[in-house]
């Protein structure tokens, strides 16, 4: 035993757990290349570059969420708050200018996109102050969370549609053309950008290392000194965040904001982690796998979208099915032996 | 010197009555892997008696009370009930052939209500299916009134003191039909006139002919209320006898393995204690005190001195070490290293000044499903390792420790949790070897190891004891308390009871204060 378990430590670790959800990824290209004429073609890359780059910066921060052995519920509604807010003062006076021409000065595009992103932060803190000082549940309070941001739209906006900035419609539709028919969305070097910073901090930072410890044995890391209170109401904080960033890309791809954009964020993003295999009870994941997990959820979107003779009705339901068979095999593969 | 020892069946096939006991077991053996823990065990139990099972740590008496309960499957030997043989091969077949065990850890559901606790899986249903409420509440007083039980059974277990908890474990199992009950340390955690109302309703038990089986750590107790006793020692009956016969010195002897004529002092584990330190105190323990845990504890260490707690089982030595540690608070008192006071529960401020805890609970001291030397360096990285964090400096780092811990394999990529347990508790050990410990507090730090894992990792703590470093050793075990504390401190009942110092000590002499 003592032999072999020395000879595996040199190895470099393989397991079947890391391996599956790359191996449903291959799974869904292969079947979508031959199942679709259009699916090789670059067009189709483009599409899952700026559907999957909202997803994949929300899925980031959430990745700290459940690497900690916590749950952030209120990722879409705080993604849309953020919006809604952005909206809101891109009409005030101050930015809309008095005849409300939008010729904003660069100071006042910078107040519409620093102060929501601020305001998004503070409640993702309060999220995690409130789920450590009370010992309840993250998934309690950032439930009710969720709903103070939903309602904080609702009352802000009136359920009217607002403008965004025009820096966010260029992020969110435009990039760098690298050929005629290839163009490297924004958006996804925002995500890009965004999914490196948070892989760099959980593999190599202090912060990132007591993710993993908090998430993987509370106690342990507690006796060890890590202060676990403050590693969650972070990682809440950091969510909160992205959360933040992705309500304005998406509103941003969408040249303006209303109360029914990011609805079904929250389960597509918890979707994507798992999807990866990232542990929901902690510990267990990463950056990589948040990625791989992105892409499988956005190939199977878009795929599903691209084979023409599926009933429109029957999408939502085909896509559920998918999904599902996708976790329980990654699940299931992931499993340890006795 | 020992003649009971032997395992022949002859010895105990019948009782002197000639009747068939109520329960026997005749040559129950018991191995876990290489480990022996019942050879070759014969016991008997007659209706209406109470029967107590005294023995150290490891005699057996748990390996014994579990394959009667049906926790422990794989035994060899045969068990008789009424004279007919019997096979336990599950906890329902044990409670279907009427034995009910009380566990040292209560099994009730504190949510429910004591009435609700008292019929859980057997509630009185009415019309339709429903449970009949009323009649559970008018049932469940009566039955706990015929045992002198008087509580108010709309009420929530948890609202109950732990001995109220305890009888209403024991009338669940005489309702359910049990004739016989099995306590494991019923007392430990209780006081005074808590273990009187007990005593009390076992007796009441023997007079309705139940039979109860008493396993306890307290001789005092098991002599004045049991009328059998069995002595167990390495995992066989030394003795079987008659409470009328024995005294509590002799009881200790028989467990320890000395024959009753050998009463001279001097046992080959008895020590002289060294002469205390005359050095400063690094760390001081003022009338410590933790709510129904432990009361009033005074306590100093010093740099390079090793203070040995003893006590049994929810004696509450095991919290102390806890909250020296800073890793739950006191209610009242102070814990001051050098000249620093510590805030309570604040367990990064406690390591910051150099007081680190070994827990007894692996599980609370390792990440298992993360690598071997991120486990070792997690409470140094501030300290030891650059802001930008690489694995193989930090591989470096640990992997000498795991050499020098003797961790086999010394391989820190491996997941913790693939390591054995005495393996593990390297790996924590390691895991403090890395910072300079001033106080290294351990709770149990052997449970469950192999005499060879047991000497590696208590030489590691003689190392940083002769190093400077100040231990405070917390356990159950007087061996290991004797074999390496300066001074050993006796805890009983979350008080302290005597402390040992500067004089010669014996295992009994510990025992006695308990």
């Amino acid at each position: 035993m003592t032999s072999n378990s020395e000879i595996r430590s040199r190895l470099p670790v393989w397991q079947s757990r890391d391996i599956a959800p790359l191996a449903s990824l291959g799974l869904l290209v292969l079947f979508f290349s031959f199942a679709t004429s259009s699916f090789t073609k670059p067009a189709t890359l483009m599409q899952i570059l700026s559907q999957g780059s909202v997803l994949a910066v929300v899925a980031a921060g959430l990745t700290f969420v459940l690497l900690c052995a916590e749950i952030d519920l209120a990722v879409g509604m705080l993604a849309l708050w953020t919006a809604c807010f952005c909206g809101w003062l891109f009409e005030c006076p101050f930015a809309a200018g008095p005849g409300g021409e939008n010729v904003a000065p660069i100071w006042a595009i910078a107040v519409t996109l620093a102060v929501p992103l601020a305001s998004v932060c503070a409640l993702g803190m309060l999220s995690g102050l409130l789920t450590v000082w009370s010992a309840l549940p993250s998934f309690i309070i950032t439930l009710a969370m969720m709903n103070i941001a939903d309602g904080m739209s609702r009352y802000l906006t009136k359920s009217v549609k607002f403008e965004v900035p025009k820096l966010l419609e260029t992020i969110g539709n435009h990039g760098i053309e690298l050929t005629d028919r290839l163009m490297l969305p924004y958006s996804a070097i925002v995500a890009a950008v965004i999914m490196l910073l948070g892989h760099l901090v959980l593999a190599h930072t202090r912060f990132g290392r007591y993710v993993y410890m908090t998430g993987g044995n509370r106690q342990a890391a507690r006796l060890a000194g890590v202060r676990c209170h403050a590693v969650v109401v972070g990682c809440l904080t950091i969510s909160a965040a992205t959360a933040g960033v992705g309500g304005l890309m998406n509103a941003g791809r969408l040249n303006s904001v209303s109360l029914d954009q990011n609805a079904d964020l929250l389960l597509s993003a918890v979707a994507c982690v798992v999807l990866g295999g990232t542990s929901l009870f902690g510990g267990v994941g990463g950056m990589g796998k948040t990625l791989i997990g992105v892409l499988t959820f956005s190939v199977l979107k878009v795929g599903l979208n691209q084979i023409d003779w599926i009933d429109d009705y029957a999408r939502p339901l085909l896509m559920g099915a998918v999904l599902m068979v996708a976790l329980v095999f990654n699940g299931l593969l992931g499993k340890e032996k006795p | 010197m020992v003649a009971e020892q032997s395992h022949s069946p002859a010895s105990s096939s019948i009782s002197d009555s000639g009747a068939a006991a109520l329960l026997e077991c005749r040559d129950v053996r018991l191995r876990f892997g290489g480990t022996v823990a019942l050879d070759g065990v014969n016991f008997q139990l007659e209706p209406g008696e109470i029967h107590g099972i005294v023995g150290s740590n490891g005699a057996g008496k748990s390996s014994l009370m579990k394959i009667l309960a049906g926790a422990h499957t794989h035994y060899t030997g045969q068990l008789l009930l009424d004279g007919s043989p019997i096979r336990i091969s599950s906890p329902q077949d044990s409670l279907r052939l009427g034995i009910s065990m009380v566990y040292q850890e209560l099994s009730g559901v504190n949510a429910l209500s004591v009435a609700e606790n008292l019929f859980l899986g057997r509630q009185p249903v009415g019309w339709g299916g429903r449970i009949a409420w009323g009649e559970m509440y008018r049932l469940a007083t009566r039955y706990l009134r015929e045992l002198d039980i008087d509580v108010d059974v709309r009420r929530p277990l948890g609202q109950f003191p732990l001995v109220v908890r305890q009888s209403v474990e024991i009338a669940r199992g005489i309702h359910r039909g049990a004739r016989i009950v099995i306590l494991d340390e019923p007392t430990s955690s209780l006081s005074p006139p808590e273990c009187a109302r007990l005593f009390q309703l076992i007796r009441r038990l023997k007079e309705s002919g139940v039979a109860i089986v008493f396993i306890s750590h307290f001789i005092e107790d098991v002599l004045s209320l049991c009328d059998q006793v069995t002595i167990l020692r390495d995992g066989r009956r030394v003795e079987t006898a008659s409470t009328s016969q024995l005294d509590k010195h002799e009881v200790i002897h028989t467990m320890l393995g000395h024959a009753l004529s050998d009463t001279e002092v001097g046992y080959e584990t008895g020590l002289q204690l060294p002469q205390r330190t005359s050095d400063p105190p690094v760390l001081r323990l003022e009338n410590a005190s933790r709510r129904r845990v432990f009361q009033e504890v005074h306590l100093e260490v010093a740099p390079g001195e090793c203070l040995g707690i003893y006590g049994y089982a929810g004696a509450g030595h095991q919290e102390l070490a806890h909250a020296i540690a800073n890793a739950v608070p006191l209610h009242s008192g102070k814990v001051w290293i050098e000249d620093k006071m510590l805030r309570g529960g604040n367990v990064s401020a406690a390591i910051r000044a150099g007081v680190v805890l070994v827990a007894a609970d692996r599980a609370e001291s390792l990440v298992h499903d993360t690598e071997i030397y991120k486990n070792v360096t997690l409470a140094h990285l501030r300290r030891c390792m650059p802001r930008w964090l690489r694995a193989a400096p930090e591989i470096r780092l640990s992997e000498p420790l795991l050499r020098q811990v003797g961790c086999g394999p010394a391989a820190p990529r491996l997941l913790a949790g693939q390591l054995s347990g005495g393996n593990q508790q390297k790996v924590v050990l390691a895991k403090w070897l890395l910072g300079p410990v001033k106080v290294l507090v351990l709770e149990e730090p052997t449970r469950g190891m192999d005499v060879r894992a047991k000497e590696e990792v208590m030489a590691l703590v003689g190392d940083l004891k002769k190093k400077g470093t100040a231990i405070i050793l917390a356990s159950t075990e007087p061996e290991l308390v004797m074999a390496h504390a300066d001074r050993i401190l006796v805890m009983s009942r979350g008080k302290m009871a005597h402390e040992f110092q500067d004089t010669f000590v014996t295992k009994a002499d510990l025992m006695k204060h308990c």
